[in-house]
């Protein structure tokens, strides 16, 4: 039984399944595969392999380089001059030659237009290759797709269809007839030539099995030496062909002139002894041999991206992301070793600026002293008090002003040195200008002193006194020279010693005031000292405290931001390193279930097994 | 001036402008011997395209010894000429030693690229002979040999007939045409056998031809059943002549070819070789003194471009102007255009100007085709005559160009330069 026939017409008229054939159990899984693969190409082109599988007819197809006597060996095969033949390039479309009862034969031609369609002109059958070479040859004739030709055949008829191909579309036309054998001509004058063999392996890829027919062996005596090399050739290549000797011009001559023991010489009773016993008679084997080159192509075609996808999965691919969380985590750890440190670094910035700024205020008020004892020692506090007391006022006032300016710069300055220090890439991390304020009841009342006035009265009073003992003394003196106590010149004198003694006493009374302004100065600025030194170390302080709160409040911002970042991060490589392994197991299996197909497709064909897949370890 | 004069000249001043370096004087002096040296033809080939046969078919006479690099023979292929320096070359395939296809091009003025089949040759070694600047400027030095021109019409009596209609639709082949002035079919075997015809061997052969005809012709339909006889003379009668050669020298010995001279005479014709030596003798020994001008120029160019010295600086500048301004190299490609057919003139147009552009002879006699005594009135009448052809509206442009060089020659000859 045909094993391709696995549908079976009962009497009845019915089809019953058979069972199918293991091959195209394979190939079917194959195809499955490819759509599993998302490979409408690969679906397509092993669909119509499988129905070409499925026909019971075999199609050999001759291929071989120009010159090689491609089209004599068909014609000798045959015993007909179907295929026309010349020493000069001669073939230019393929011939497909078929069993018919009587003989037959068709140009093929395709429309200029995709859309106009075949047309089939009918045709004798020994001049229809070389009228289609001729019309494929002419530039303005309809181009000739092929040409068919039906011969009554005995070994046509056991379903042989030979292909004759143009030298130059050998591949194509052995993918596009999907040939179930390949007769590969080539000439017995010159072993095999680097580009034969490298057309013979690719033609393996596409068919397995493989006759090379050493033609003209009837010109070179040493072709048993040329066959034997093309063996070992093929044999080291690890092609698995059959090579065939064989002689076209003897065989017409024995056809001529009916000569077995020629015949035989010519080598082609071998030849179509092998194509019915070794082809014809071992349908079913091709056709597994057949879809195990098949299916190894194309699990080949579908390894090959899955294997790289694989070697992907397995370089982690955001090592961006990666190097960006590791870099989260060491801003996290300098971040906090500098939290203490900056904590430091502010007490420490803070305790100069305090020291500084005192130093400040006790210079300036210093030198307000200095001024207020100068200009006490002339002045007169009575008279000059109201003014000094402006002036004085209005100097403290700018002390404040100016310490507490400076003080409030130097803190701003501090605060954006820490802010840098703290989070250089956040300007807003401290405030740009602090609340300026100055302190205005530091400059209390000024109260003048009590200043003892020196009235009409008490110049009278001092005045007597003075003018009293003047007058005493001048008339005791006066009355010994018999003057009365009270006589001009006693009366003069008295009146000399009374405005003397006036006179000091204002003097005295003077210092003694100078003295009590300086006094009532001294102490007023070092209130004013107190006042103002006690509220510019609260303000210092406050704002030591505020910074500090900020900058740590600023640190901790900075601290969950970063904290945050991090867990993203490391949630997104997660998420990726999990879809990675799942479509890396995905792959691992899909390319596993390939591998197996292949062993199965390799058992089915029989063939030696090819090297096996490339574990995705190696 | 000449070119051959003003190439020796350059190569003596180069000679003078590179006295401090040894390397380029030896490598200028070895060009300068060259140059009064026999041209020197190289026979290249893939394996198996009969080389070593073809040196022996041209040298007429077997050359011993199989070495791996060039062999070198000084030869007379034929009476009417003087001599040739043939060199037999290792094979160039993939597998060749590397410097191989630079020695070639460096060391033979001229080249016969054999190949087995046209269409499955790989072309490489021509691309690569032509590819250096002023090699593509003058390709003018290669032949391709189809050298088992037997084997293309499959041994049979007339297989030579078919490969000349091989050759000559290749010598059209654009692809060719740029790189070789000519295509020609040899049966190599055969034609090496022609030269060195042995008595032995001819009375072999006529043992041969006296069996009757219906009796021998099963004997000479494979060479299985040629050596069923008489197997040891028989091999080396196959060895020498191949299937094909066995079969004609029957049918020429039975049709009346007699001795050993009359067979030889009428071997060689048939293989082609008379046709090859004639195409030596037109594209190489006739203009040898262009062709190694031409290997002179190349000389000199690698020693500018690897040593460049002040000196030299002048000489390169006038390398360049002669190699722009060589009207030899131009009348060459013409005449190998005129003679292949890839410039289609009518028959009397095409022999005038082969013979005006040197084909029949490079002197101004052979090229006017008179030794009159009013040669100025000769050249002025061909002047005109292609001055008009080169303005003729109808011509295609290959064509005027060809009339352009004519006319060029023409003007060459009024101004004494030839």
């Amino acid at each position: 039984m045909d094993p391709r026939r696995f549908l079976f017409v009962t009497a009845q008229g019915t089809l019953l399944p058979v069972m199918a054939p293991p091959w195209l159990e394979v190939l079917d899984d194959t195809v499955r595969a490819c759509a599993a693969h998302r490979r409408p190409d690969l679906v397509e082109r092993l669909s119509a392999r499988r129905s070409r599988l499925l026909d019971p007819k075999l199609r050999m197809v001759v291929i071989g380089e120009s010159g090689q006597g491609k089209s004599q060996l068909i014609n000798a095969l045959l015993n007909a001059p179907v295929c026309a033949v010349g020493d000069d390039r001669t073939t230019v479309v393929p011939a497909v030659i078929e069993h018919a009862e009587t003989p037959t034969a068709t140009v093929v031609t395709g429309g200029r237009l995709a859309i106009e369609g075949a047309a089939r002109t009918p045709i004798a059958v020994e001049a229809v290759t070389t009228e289609a070479n001729r019309e494929a040859r002419s530039v303005t004739g309809v181009p000739v797709v092929r040409t068919e030709i039906g011969l009554p055949r005995a070994l046509l008829a056991g379903g042989l269809a030979i292909v004759d191909t143009p030298a130059v579309a050998a591949l194509e036309t052995v993918e596009e007839m999907s040939a179930d054998a390949v007769l590969m001509a080539t000439d017995a004058t010159t072993d095999l030539s680097a580009s034969e063999l490298r057309l013979l392996e690719q033609v393996a890829r596409l068919c397995p099995t493989i006759i090379v027919a050493l033609t003209k062996i009837d010109l070179v005596p040493g072709w048993r030496g040329v066959a034997e090399r093309l063996r070992a050739r093929l044999a080291e290549d690890g092609l698995l062909a059959t090579v065939l000797p064989v002689s076209a011009t003897l065989r017409l001559a024995a056809a001529r002139t009916g000569d077995k023991s020629l015949n035989e010489e010519s080598g082609f009773g071998e030849l179509i002894r092998f194509l019915h016993k070794d082809l014809l008679g071992q349908a079913d084997l091709l056709a597994r041999r057949s879809v195990a080159v098949l299916t190894g192509l194309t699990v080949e075609s579908l390894v090959g991206p899955l294997q790289e996808e694989f070697a992907e999965t397995q370089q982690s691919e955001n090592d961006e992301t990666v190097a960006r969380w590791h870099n989260e985590g060491r801003r996290l750890e300098r971040l906090q070793r500098d939290a203490a440190r900056w904590q430091t670094l502010l007490s420490d910035e803070v305790a100069d600026l305090l020291s500084d700024v005192e130093f400040d205020l006790r210079d300036r008020t210093r030198r307000i002293l200095v001024e207020v004892d100068d200009y006490f020692d002339a002045a007169d506090p009575a008279r000059a008090w109201p003014e000094f007391e402006d002036w004085l006022r209005e100097n403290l006032t700018v002390v404040a002003e100016t310490n507490s300016e400076w003080l409030l710069d130097r803190f701003e300055w501090v605060a954006r040195k820490m802010g840098r220090q703290v989070s250089p890439h956040r300007p807003d991390a401290v405030p740009e200008t602090l609340p300026r304020e100055v302190p205005t009841d530091a400059v209390g009342e000024l109260k003048m002193p009590r200043v003892e006035k020196f009235g009409v009265g008490q110049k009278l009073f001092v005045g007597m006194r003075g003018s009293y003992s003047g007058l005493l003394m001048f008339g005791l003196a006066t009355t010994i020279a018999g003057l009365p106590l009270i006589n001009p010149i006693s009366l003069g004198a008295g009146a000399a010693f009374g405005a003397k003694s006036v006179f000091e006493e204002r003097g005295n009374r003077l210092k003694r005031r100078q003295a009590t302004a300086k006094n009532a100065a001294h102490r007023y600025v070092d209130d004013f000292f107190l006042t103002y030194g006690k509220h510019s170390k609260d303000t210092a302080r406050q704002i030591h405290r505020a910074l500090r709160d900020r900058l740590t409040g600023v640190a901790d911002e900075l601290r969950g931001e970063i904290t945050e970042s991090a867990k993203t991060l490391k949630r997104i490589i997660d998420t990726d390193a999990a879809q990675r392994n799942a479509r890396a197991h995905e792959i691992r299996r899909a390319i596993e279930e390939l591998a197996l197909l292949q062993q199965r497709a390799q058992s089915v064909g029989g063939v030696r097994a090819r090297p096996a897949l490339r574990g995705l370890t190696a | 001036m000449n070119l051959a004069l003003r190439t020796r000249r350059m190569l003596e001043q180069a000679l003078d402008a590179y006295q401090d370096s040894p390397r380029a004087i030896g490598w200028l002096r070895r060009h300068l011997d060259r140059f009064s040296d026999p041209l020197r033809l190289a026979v290249v080939g893939a394996k198996q395209t009969g080389k070593s046969t073809m040196v022996s078919a041209i040298a007429g006479q077997e050359l011993a010894g199989d070495g791996d690099g060039m062999r070198w023979f000084r030869v007379a292929p034929s009476r009417s000429q003087g001599e040739l320096t043939l060199i037999d070359t290792p094979a160039i395939d993939a597998d060749a030693a590397p410097g191989t296809v630079e020695g070639i091009c460096m060391e033979a003025d001229a080249v016969l690229f054999l190949v087995r089949h046209p269409e499955n040759a790989d072309l490489g070694f021509l691309h690569t002979l032509q590819d250096h600047p002023i090699a593509r400027a003058s390709a003018v030095n290669s032949v391709v040999v189809l050298s088992r021109a037997d084997e293309l019409g499959a041994g049979r009596v007339d297989a030579l007939i078919s490969a000349r209609q091989i050759a000559r639709r290749y010598r059209r082949e654009p692809e060719l045409q740029g790189l070789c002035q000519d295509v020609v079919p040899v049966a190599g075997l055969l034609a090496s056998a022609g030269r060195t015809l042995r008595p032995d061997e001819f009375e072999a052969l006529v043992d041969l031809a006296r069996v009757p005809r219906a009796e021998l012709e099963p004997y000479l339909m494979s060479t299985d059943r040629f050596l069923s006889q008489d197997a040891g003379k028989r091999a080396l009668l196959l060895e020498r002549f191949g299937m094909f050669g066995v079969r004609l020298a029957v049918t020429l010995i039975r049709r009346g070819a007699q001795t050993q001279p009359a067979l030889a005479a009428q071997l060689i014709p048939r293989s082609g070789l008379a046709e090859l030596r004639d195409t030596i003798d037109q594209y190489f020994t006739e203009r040898q003194a262009v062709l190694k001008a031409r290997s002179a120029l190349l000389g000199l160019e690698v020693v500018l471009r690897m040593e460049p010295h002040p000196a030299a600086a002048a000489l390169a500048g006038e390398l360049e102007r002669t190699l722009a301004s060589a009207h030899e190299f131009r009348e060459l490609r013409l005449l190998a255009d005129l003679r292949t057919g890839r410039v289609a003139l009518s028959p009397e147009l095409n022999a005038e100007a082969v013979r005006l552009v040197g084909g029949n002879g490079a002197g101004i006699a052979e090229r006017l085709g008179s030794d009159g005594a009013d040669i100025e009135r000769t050249i002025f009448d061909a002047m005109q005559r292609w001055r008009s052809l080169a303005e003729t509206a109808g011509f295609s442009t290959g064509e005027r160009r060809a009339a352009a060089v004519v006319l060029r020659s023409c003007e060459a000859m009024a101004a004494g330069a030839l």
